[in-house]
């Protein structure tokens, strides 16, 4: 033990040992000084970061890491200077980084939903996991996995090889598939005591009312109609979402414990003055928007309301249209009914809108199943007049031209002149899309105090979903307009998330910094090299009923992926996103100091090199700091860096694992960026996301220490902890790579029995494997006594099973018949 | 280094100036440490104080390795006389000497005494008793420390405590609510094959092992598990032994339970569960519970805690191990209940029978060795990439790219005269079996022996191995089969 000295470090003083470093001697204190390049117990980096230089009083700076501490030493670690010196150094090392921090997929999710990572749960048929990771963000994924846009296959940059990823297939899939398979929720949180009142039962509502109960609050949900689900169960079709997905979804999120009125509606049963009456500390209003835009025209009144259509055929009402429909409009609403009146009986179904084929606001993919359904689309025509005749109804339209444009630059469709034409038939169906209603206003006082927009919705702040009456917000449709459902469920989220800070005084909810390193924000700034090597593979199919079959009825037309198909399909993801995210110290240490992105290279400038069974090398991430190569001990990652002899950075760098190596993975868990990172590691994750459970290797009888970072229910990776015995941070191969055998298909999940040996073995419930067993062994113990019988115990199971297994052979066979395989 | 590979330590030792490896034949371990006991006591570098104050026998042994000169030892070991004289000064004057020994020292027919003539090297020089001295076996298995301490070995209960003494047998039925335990002696594995084939041993419950892969001599242990009435194999993966099975039940991983581990150095280790278990598979304990109570014993416990609990009362050694005290590095037994730490250092003033015993032991010949039909000794082991049977670390991803099949490693001169090329398919040809594999020629092999590992399902080494065993523990003789190649 050397003397003590007294230092003084950002004003601090402190005791510290002689030797020791000021890096140490700040860690010491807790005091915090930035470093890359340092290796604990290592060696110095030959290319040092300069990040932990720290001004000493006298001395001026000086690096912290190698530089010894000395009797009553002064040291500043944050001074201006310094912390402009080191966000120069990263700025720099920016200039020359060149990847993806999350994949364009992940960021183009308006739900936020790690996209990446569930495709790749599904390629490793961890189904359940990917489940949890989705319902992290959107708690209704049958839903959403068959009515989404998919936002995140437009950004899917697999386009450029072939064709975007089938997300929102896998999505369905996944959701389907475990709730087929006895899909539980675990981890809510301790009852809070709070109620909070939700009103509409929608996806808002619902996706709000979920992370409520998750964390723990007493919700009851108020729902005017006579179920739950809002749009999903009375606007869209049960042909593109039955209602028996949606039940069973909503029975998923319901068995949490969340109280339901149905039948009970705002302003006529209740008003919100009611609700905190009842105690509800913080009230939810997701009602949506029931009304649609009227039908302005001479006789728009003859027209059939499209949501009200749709909304009759879900309630098993349908009214009776006739053989010849129109349709006026070309959103989502115009087409499910021009479909659904197909499906009614109407042989000729006609959809007019104003506007070219392209501006239909209708997904292309639905309009294409539509005409696949024989609806027929009259472009650039709309409706002047309605009026009655014999036997039906007759329209009078005309021919649309695009006018001027008005002051927002938008040129409307007008008619032109001297168009004039006739439609008759039997049915009109007006569907112009949704408005804003405020009628709610006139409900009460608190009420009329919440404000609203001049589009008829409620003001609502788009990301804490506050309105302008503390504890009510709002989120959905009634505040957005129409939008999609994810963007609804994203909303619920984030009020749940916002109601729990109102009433617990604590932030909830991941934050997810904006920072990214990008291959190109659009299409056309991405390197195409990135995609050599890879040939091209087309998506699954999804398998549909054949169109003259569907339009028989209302059953489901898409069929979903079946097992094997999602597994191929999602193992056609190209992983944009790093896998090196969760150690990722450089893009922690950009984000603190704020460095900029948009100098970043923006071509390859190395092959990333798949070669190695476990690492991947991708020299375009690399910021030189050399901890790999210090961090090897068999000689066997060769790092070469050429610099620019005047500025010193990096022109040239190769990293090479060479045939020494033991594949014991040190160098990867020493990079601090993406440069190395673990080809078994599939689900890009911030660093606060993975939670190292510790454990130890059950390989050989050394008993290394584990960190088992796992999340989603998934196993993610193993880490060795720097800090614990006897391996202090070392792992062998097995140790560190190989751990994905838990989740091989191989897996023997369900008992198996037989009468002997020459037939096939028969899957059985547990009740009946145990009853088999336990009557054979005691067959055999009446026949022959208990030393007839034997037990073979594991040198790989726990002490206290090897303790139980010759407490059952000794205690309850009566025989000392046990012994263990330590002899192989 | 002791070994007649050159694996990748003994290449460690050959790289470095002052490091040693002595490349013996297979199977003479014991002449070879009794010729550097006897450089030892020929130069005096004997402990002289330890061996009086702490030793009993020291005659006997002196005696017995009088004629171990460093030439006959090179003669039997085919180790340079310079080398055993070399390494049997350096371990000898060292100020701490460690031994680590793995199985092959212990699969050998002589394998006990093979261990003895360590502990008489041990014994002589001090090197025990004191940090960084001592012998230490490296385990095989992460937990073959854990399973044998808790008595899942025909003779022992939990803690090395007799099955015969009447006062343990006492506390056990007391503990366990029964009126008695059995009496008769206790079955070896390797016996329970016998007695299979003799029609004696029924029924079998075999969990988390895969006899019919590892075992050595797998022919006579496929016929005993056919021989079976009746097999209950417990295990994640439709292993070998499946095929012999009239039950399987899944069982968890050890990402997926609670429980400890007790690693090579008596440290006991946490496992902490990470995962939820697949389908409806179980952890080990949990089946052995239901088990037990389809078969009308109440054994109930809620969690693994409680299984820890009833052991630290009924074993002395984990009197004070608790799964409060656990924490992070564990305790290291003998843990008495006031402790919390434990002992990690043993033997510093007695040995558990008092005086450390010196045992003469003599070289023991294997069961077979190379001879004009079987020219060439096939040693079998373990490579880095797999473990045992590998179930799981050939379903693990990488790891097919890795080390994708078996091979036979070969040296190159045996090639040469053989005719063999490298990635050539050979016959290893044994007195019991004849196994197809593709030839490696490497220079890790001895000349005159090569070597197959027994890590694959679709490989079974096994078939080749010798019947030998060791005469007083039945471990097989895994390291010396003789064989022939043929093309």
């Amino acid at each position: 033990m050397g003397e003590l000295y007294t230092i003084i470090i950002d004003g601090k003083e402190i005791q510290v040992s002689q030797g020791i470093t000021i890096l140490k001697a700040a860690q010491q204190a807790g005091i915090y000084i930035p470093t890359l390049c340092y290796l604990p117990e290592g060696e110095d980096s030959r290319r040092p970061c300069l990040l932990c230089m720290v001004e000493v009083a006298g001395s001026g700076r000086v690096r912290a890491c190698s530089t010894e501490v000395a009797p009553g030493m002064q040291i500043e670690t944050r001074t201006k200077e310094l912390e402009a010196f080191r966000k120069e150094r990263l700025q720099a090392l920016a200039d020359n980084h060149y990847g993806d921090c999350r994949a364009p997929c992940n960021l183009t999710c308006p739900g936020g939903i790690n996209v990446q990572g569930y495709v790749n749960l599904v390629a490793k048929g961890e189904y359940e996991a990917a489940l949890r990771l989705i319902k992290e963000k959107n708690p209704l994924p049958v839903s959403v996995g068959r009515v989404c846009p998919r936002f995140c296959e437009t950004r899917c940059r697999r386009v450029l090889l072939d064709e975007a990823i089938a997300i929102n297939h896998l999505k369905r899939f996944v959701a389907d598939y475990a709730l087929e398979h006895g899909y539980r929720e675990r981890d809510i949180a301790p009852a809070t005591g709070h109620k909070v009142a939700i009103v509409g039962g929608g996806p808002a509502g619902l996706s709000c009312a979920y992370y409520l109960r998750k964390l723990g609050h007493e919700v009851w949900i108020f729902e005017a109609a006579e179920k739950l689900g809002g749009l999903l169960r009375y606007g869209i079709p049960n042909f593109k979402l039955p209602d028996k997905a949606l039940d069973k979804e909503i029975r998923s999120i319901l068995e949490l414990g969340i109280h339901v009125k149905t039948g009970k509606s705002w302003g006529e049963d209740f008003t919100l003055q009611d609700l905190r009456d009842d105690g509800f500390e913080s009230i939810f209003l997701a009602t949506g928007l029931s009304r649609q835009k009227p039908l302005e025209v001479e006789g728009g009144q003859l027209a059939i309301d499209g949501l009200k259509f749709l909304r009759r055929i879900n309630t098993g009402s349908a009214p009776r249209i006739g053989k010849k429909v129109l349709i006026i409009g070309g959103g989502d609403i115009a087409v499910d009914a021009a479909r659904s009146a197909k499906r009614l009986g109407a042989e000729d179904v006609t959809v007019i809108y104003p506007r070219s084929r392209v501006e239909l606001p209708a997904h292309q993919r639905d309009i294409g199943e539509a005409e696949k359904e024989g609806v027929q689309f009259f472009l650039m025509a709309m409706p002047m007049r309605l009026f009655e005749v014999e036997n039906g109804i007759k329209v009078e339209m005309a021919r649309t031209i695009l006018g001027e444009p008005n002051e927002r630059g938008i040129r409307l469709p007008v008619p032109m002149p001297g168009s004039r034409l006739f439609w008759d038939g039997d049915t009109v169906i007006s569907a112009l899309g949704q408005e804003g209603d405020i009628t709610f206003q006139s409900f009460g006082e608190l009420e009329a105090s919440i404000a609203v927009t001049p589009r008829k919705t409620i003001k609502a702040h788009p990301s804490t979903m506050k309105t302008s009456v503390s504890g009510i917000f709002a989120g959905g449709d009634a505040v957005s307009g129409s939008r999609t459902v994810i963007q609804a469920v994203a909303a619920g989220r984030r009020a749940a998330e916002s109601i729990h800070e109102f009433l617990e005084k604590e932030k909830v909810g991941l934050i997810e910094p904006r920072f990214n390193f990008t291959k190109g924000k659009r299409f056309e700034d991405v390197d195409m090299h990135n995609f050599d090597g890879y040939s091209i593979r087309l998506n699954e199919i999804m398998p549909s009923r054949p169109p003259e079959r569907r339009t028989q009825d209302f059953d489901e037309v898409a069929l979903g992926f079946s097992e094997e198909m999602a597994v191929r399909e999602a193992k056609r993801c190209l992983r944009c996103g790093c896998s090196g995210l969760s150690k990722c110290t450089y893009r922690e240490l950009s984000i603190d100091y704020k460095v900029k992105t948009n100098k970043a290279p923006s071509r390859m400038r190395y092959k990333i090199d798949s070669s190695h069974p476990f690492i991947q090398v991708d020299p375009n991430k690399c910021i030189g700091c050399t901890r790999c190569e210090r961090s090897c001990r068999y000689g066997a990652l060769v790092l070469e860096i050429k610099e620019d002899p005047k500025t010193g950075t990096m022109q040239d760098v190769s990293i090479g694992l060479n045939e020494k190596c033991v594949s014991c993975g040190a160098c990867v868990d020493a990079c601090p960026t993406g440069a190395l990172s673990k080809k078994a590691v599939i689900v890009p994750l911030l660093p606060s996301q993975v939670k190292p459970v510790k454990s130890v290797c059950t390989y050989c009888g050394t008993g290394c220490s584990l960190d088992l970072l796992v999340n989603y229910g998934s196993l993610i990776e193993v880490r060795a902890d720097r800090k614990r015995p006897p391996n202090w941070g070392n792992l062998c191969v097995k140790g560190r790579f190989g751990y994905t055998f838990y989740r091989h298909k191989d897996r023997l999940t369900r008992p198996l029995i037989r009468d002997s040996i020459e037939e096939p073995f028969r899957e059985v419930d547990w009740d009946e494997a145990l009853r088999f067993t336990a009557a054979r062994f005691m067959r055999i113990k009446e026949a022959y006594g208990a030393d007839s019988l034997g037990i073979l115990a594991s040198s790989r199971c726990t002490n206290e099973e090897n303790y139980l297994l010759q407490k059952l052979a000794r205690g309850v066979w009566g025989t000392n018949n046990i012994d263990n395989c330590a002899r192989v | 280094m002791i070994d007649p590979r050159r694996t990748d330590v003994a290449a460690i030792a050959e790289a470095q100036p002052e490091g040693i490896w002595l490349r013996l034949k297979p199977g003479t371990n014991i002449p070879l440490l009794n010729g550097m006991l006897h450089v030892i006591f020929k130069e005096g570098l004997q402990d002289d104080a330890f061996i009086s104050a702490r030793t009993e026998n020291i005659d006997a042994l002196r005696k017995h390795i009088a004629d171990c000169t460093p030439d006959k030892t090179a003669e039997i070991t085919g180790v340079p006389a310079e080398d055993i004289v070399k390494a049997a000064r350096k371990y000898a004057q060292a100020n701490n000497a460690l031994i680590l020994y793995g199985l092959g020292v212990a699969e050998h027919k002589g394998g006990t005494a093979g261990v003895m003539a360590l502990a008489n090297l041990v014994l002589a020089t001090g090197h025990v008793g004191r940090p960084h001295n001592g012998i230490d076996p490296l385990r095989g298995q992460n937990n073959v420390q854990g399973a044998c301490d808790m008595g899942t070995l025909p003779y022992t209960y939990p803690g090395y405590q007799a099955t015969d003494d009447e006062k343990v047998l006492e506390s056990f039925a007391r503990a366990w609510g029964v009126d008695s335990l059995p009496t008769t002696e206790g079955l070896l594995e390797p016996q329970m094959y016998t007695k299979a084939i003799e029609g004696t041993f029924k029924g079998l419950y075999c969990v988390g092992y895969d006899p019919a892969q590892t075992q050595a001599n797998i022919a006579h242990v496929h016929k005993a598990l056919r021989a079976l009435d009746f097999l209950v194999l417990q295990d994640m993966f439709m292993i070998e032994t499946a095929k012999f099975a009239h039950v399987i039940l899944p069982a968890a991983s050890f990402y997926e339970k609670d429980g400890t581990f007790t690693s090579g150095e008596r440290r006991v280790r946490r496992v902490n569960k990470a995962l939820e278990a697949p389908g409806a598979s179980k952890a080990d304990w949990e089946i052995v519970c239901l088990l037990s109570q389809a078969m009308g014993y109440p054994m109930f416990y809620n969690h693994p805690e409680q299984i820890m609990g009833e052991i630290s009362q009924l074993v002395p050694a984990y009197a004070g191990i608790s799964y409060r005290y656990l924490d992070e590095i564990g305790q290291v037994w003998p843990v008495s209940a006031s402790e919390r730490h434990g002992t990690p250092l043993l033997h510093t003033k007695t040995f558990p029978r008092g005086k450390g015993h010196f045992v003469p032991v003599s070289y023991m010949l294997p069961e077979e060795d190379a001879d004009k039909d079987f020219p060439l000794v096939l040693i079998t082991g373990r490579r880095l990439e797999h473990y045992n049977n590998a179930s799981m670390t050939t379903r693990c991803e990488g790891f097919d790219i890795l080390s994708p099949e078996e091979h036979v490693e070969v040296h190159p001169v045996d090639c040469e005269a053989l005719g063999i090329m490298d990635g050539d398919m050979v016959k290893v040809v044994s007195r019991r079996a004849v196994v197809k594999v593709r030839a490696r020629v490497t220079r890790r092999s001895r000349p005159g022996t090569v070597f197959m590992s027994f890590h694959y399902q679709k490989t079974l080494t096994n078939f080749l191995t010798s019947p030998g065993m060791d005469t007083k523990t039945m471990t097989p003789e895994y390291k010396v089969c003789a064989v022939r190649l043929e093309k």
